[in-house]
């Protein structure tokens, strides 16, 4: 059981290096890539600069709060895509019949399936989290839980990502549908949550898990409470083993390559 | 001249059959536009705190409703026709096939992704319409007939930067990836002249602004639908035309250099 | 009487025997066993034209179409066998059912006893699969980078998987660019490569699809005789694909084919021809010009100018009655030839196709 385990871990390593490695093979694209995504996400600073002229304090956060924010949102969404990129295009795999070179090896499908792709800007992300939180609002323990919660949100924004994608096992046309519920978190993700109230703020913390990715955390790194993050911690690992579950279960619907191919018009 | 605009309405004709199809795929998309508008009315709402204020001249029933229609020209023009398909054309050597028949492959690229906008920005605008008469209410003296000035408006903003992105997308000659760039070119329009009109900037800056195709492709169309007169539809119109020509002509140059450097270096 | 009983107990062990040697070829030598094996696909329809196009939105219709309808067979250890079909008869969902890829909708399979269903893992480690088509190496890493990934997913140690790299690539002869990335490869390099990564890990059955698609006569019977080599030395059990009679011809000595979602023939290849070759090919090249005659069992294929074709019907007329028939003395040169397996294929998938258009 345990070398089972090790020796999966080896193979998704083998597979993320490699992954990397085949992005650098251009390394002026590479760079540009990571850089250009920096600056995309910089661009958004403007628009919160721009809105704190016209009010000091927008739902309760300050300017300093929303660039915790911001990063948080940027870099688990970037440490997601860097590790798991293809989770997010599961459902065209799902729909084309993609999966089947992964069916044949003795391994995690699902992990083999997540670690086979990476995306480069996403490394640009995941480092503007870091170089915000550095420049904004630097404490060691406040990095060393911006860290941590990196890695929670990137596992929720996977999971979420795997449990609407699985949903092609069942819907052909749930294909766009994953896109945009995953789209749909990011946009949350970068507001203050203290503009939505009532109704909404019940849709953020169940439905759309964007509360205890990123809302939470940021309270958290403002100022600390146990009970909220062993909250988080338990949510990620249940949000993780549904989505697992999911996956499965779909799975067993799975119909592969060509007719389905030649099926669709 | 004739048969030329034939062949090219054929194109976006069969486009526009083939995306009827995924009519249901587009209305997904509303789930995201939904939701970012969403977050915008909530934001609005917070920020101003009084109903009454009106900040950078705008009520905040103005304010939203122009949110709405440019992120609705952003979402209901989104394609990945003129910057996906375009580099991997490009980059993927299927551009030696497309340069040998008998149309001018940007344009064909043009007439395409027109024949896609033609459903989309429509469906969005319907969706646009029922989200803004229920959530916020009718926008404050607004007159249906300025949409006979204003729709023409926006279907040049949308040309005129399909024409842009695709000069941007036609660097692939040249770079591998173009993506990065053409994010820098959506972030600027975004930020600058969709998320909120350019009067919230400091004066010089708007000015500067202005002088940008973001002036043309997002807050012009918006802006005379929040607020028409006819001397900014005309100044609009005019600014269109010259960022057409201009843009087209940069297309066509890149286009030429681009398909010479093909030539000499090979694929 | 003490004979007799001798006699009885003699004729006793005798069958305790031979039901022991029954019992254990049918545990160890079945290797792949399918047992009515099903699967249906729904697929869209559309009418056509604008209409049609708005109207599949609103309502989409579907159909539905047996893929693959109750089959049964079972390949026995070490068989290279042929599993061919026209296309979209329902092949590659087989190999699909057999390999773990897609769940049957009825009936079941067994390979090496474990069912795909059940212990998808559990099989990886012992098949192999080798899709012509579609590409299982890493393009911007070298040969080997790819194998010691490959080693790493078999679970090999690695010191085991340098050995076996050495092996297979003196048996493959990969020594020349095994150290170059797999995107600068000839196709028959890398085909060459792709299946040293399948046979990494020394699987007891490869299933091949198509392995020589696309690559040249020398290379294609390189890749031939390596398969026919591992088949001989490692006992590997061969499930190959291919529209390619070449192929099939060479390596196989079983074949089955497929249409439309059965199996509609399974025999030896020796039988197959022994079967369909009641037919021989005579060519001629005449010196003058002669009349043939009109007899049963003779038909003109083609004549022109002196050069006849004729199709002799071996069940009604025997070979040398037919050279007498057509006075061989005329005849500058002659052949005589079977049909070739090629039209004989043909014609069964014909056939069978006028069986299901009624």
């Amino acid at each position: 059981m345990l070398t089972a385990v090790k020796n999966q871990i080896r193979v998704c390593v083998f597979s993320v290096k490699y992954n990397i490695m085949r992005e650098m093979l251009n390394k002026v694209t590479f760079l540009t890539n990571i850089l250009f995504m920096m600056l995309n996400n910089g661009a958004f600073i403007i628009q919160w600069l721009i809105l704190f002229r016209l009010k000091e304090e927008i739902g309760g956060y300050s300017i300093h709060q929303v660039m915790l924010l911001w990063g948080l949102s940027a870099s688990s969404y970037g440490l997601s895509h860097i590790l798991f990129a293809r989770v997010f295009s599961l459902p065209e795999m799902i729909v084309n019949g993609k999966l089947d070179c992964y069916l044949v090896l003795p391994k995690n499908v699902l992990l083999s399936v997540m670690t086979s792709a990476t995306s480069t800007s996403a490394i640009g992300d995941f480092l503007y989290g870091f170089l915000v939180i550095c420049i904004f609002c630097f404490r060691i323990d406040r990095l060393l839980l911006f860290s941590l919660f990196t890695i929670t949100g990137a596992l929720i924004i996977t999971s979420f990502s795997l449990l609407m994608g699985s949903l092609s096992f069942w819907f052909v046309r749930a294909e766009k549908f994953s896109m945009h519920m995953t789209n749909v978190m990011v946009s949350f993700a970068t507001y203050p949550d203290g503009i939505f109230k009532g109704g909404t703020r019940f849709l953020l913390y169940l439905v759309i898990p964007v509360g205890l990715a990123i809302y939470h955390p940021v309270h958290i790194m403002t100022s600390f409470d146990v009970g909220m993050f062993f909250t988080v911690i338990g949510y990620t690992g249940l949000l993780t083993a549904a989505a697992i579950t999911v996956f499965y279960l779909g799975l067993r619907r799975y119909s592969s390559g060509n007719l389905m191919e030649s099926g669709r018009m | 001249m004739s048969r030329m605009l034939k062949k090219y309405t054929v194109i976006y004709k069969s486009v526009l059959i083939e995306n009827l199809q995924y009519m249901f795929n587009i209305a997904m998309g509303f789930i995201s536009y939904f939701i970012m508008c969403f977050v915008f009315i909530k934001l609005w709402n917070y920020i101003y705190a009084d109903p009454g204020d009106l900040i950078a001249g705008y009520t905040k029933e103005q304010m939203i409703w122009y949110v709405m229609i440019t992120e609705m020209v952003w979402f209901g023009a989104r394609s990945s026709t003129i910057t996906r398909q375009v580099s991997s054309d490009i980059r993927g050597g299927n551009i030696a096939y497309l340069m040998n028949k008998p149309y001018h492959y940007t344009l064909y690229i043009l007439a395409k992704y027109t024949g896609e906008w033609s459903i989309q920005l429509p469906m969005y605008a319907l969706l646009a319409t029922v989200m803004g008469v229920t959530m916020i209410g009718s926008l404050p003296g607004f007159r249906p007939v300025t949409l006979l000035a204003s729709v023409p408006c926006v279907i040049l903003g949308v040309t005129v930067n399909a024409v842009f992105k695709l000069c941007i997308s036609l660097l692939s000659f040249w770079i591998e990836d173009s993506a990065p760039f053409q994010w820098i070119y959506d972030k600027l329009i975004l930020v600058m002249g969709t998320l909120f009109p350019i009067e919230i900037f400091p004066g010089a800056l708007q000015f500067l602004f202005k002088l940008t195709p973001i002036y043309t492709v997002c807050y012009g169309p918006a802006k005379l639908i929040v607020d028409f007169s006819a001397e900014k539809c005309a100044e609009i119109l005019l600014t269109q035309l010259l960022y057409l020509c201009a843009g087209l002509l940069l297309m066509f140059f890149i286009y030429g250099k681009g398909v010479r450097k093909l030539y000499v270096n090979g694929g | 009487m003490v004979y007799t009983q001798k006699c009885v107990y003699g004729i006793a062990v005798l069958f305790y025997i031979s039901i022991q040697l029954k019992e254990e070829g049918g545990i160890t030598l079945k290797v792949i066993e399918a047992d009515n094996l099903s699967k249906t696909f729904r697929i869209k329809q559309k009418e056509k034209g604008m209409a049609g196009s708005i109207k599949s939105v609103f309502r989409p219709q579907t159909k539905e179409i047996h893929a693959v309808d109750q089959v049964s067979f079972s390949v026995e250890e070490g068989e290279m066998l042929a599993f061919i079909g026209p296309n979209g008869a329902g092949k590659s969902t087989t190999i699909k059912m057999l390999t773990g890829i897609l769940y049957p909708d009825g009936g079941r399979a067994q390979i090496l006893g474990i069912d795909p269903v059940k212990k998808r893992k559990q099989l990886c480690y012992q098949i192999g699969t080798v899709f012509g088509q579609k590409e299982q190496l890493w393009a911007h890493l070298t040969p080997y980078d790819n194998f010691r990934f490959f080693g790493a997913i078999y679970d090999i140690p690695d010191s085991e998987t340098e050995r076996r790299i050495q092996e297979f690539s003196d048996i493959f002869e990969l020594g020349a660019f095994i150290n170059t990335p797999v995107r600068s490869l000839s196709l028959g390099q890398r085909i060459r490569c792709e299946i040293v990564a399948s046979l990494l890990h020394k699987p007891r059955v490869l299933f091949l699809d198509e392995p020589t698609i696309g690559l040249d006569p020398v290379v294609k019977d390189h890749i031939r005789s390596l398969i026919k080599q591992m088949n001989r030395e490692l006992h590997t059990t061969i499930f190959l694909t291919s529209h390619d009679v070449g192929d099939i011809e060479k390596l196989c000595k079983r074949i089955m084919i497929v249409n439309a979602g059965q199996i509609v023939l399974d025999e030896s290849m020796e039988h197959l021809k022994y079967h369909y070759l009641n037919k021989k090919i005579i060519e001629m090249k005449l010196s003058n010009h002669t009349p043939l005659p009109d007899l049963p069992g003779l038909t003109v294929l083609k004549e022109k100018n002196g050069q006849v074709r004729l199709e002799v019907d071996t069940a009604v007329m025997k070979i040398n009655d037919a050279l007498r028939f057509i006075d061989a003395e005329q005849a500058e040169d002659i052949t005589i030839s079977n049909v070739p397996l090629e039209n004989i294929i043909m014609e069964i998938y014909r056939s069978e196709n006028r069986v299901q258009v009624p």
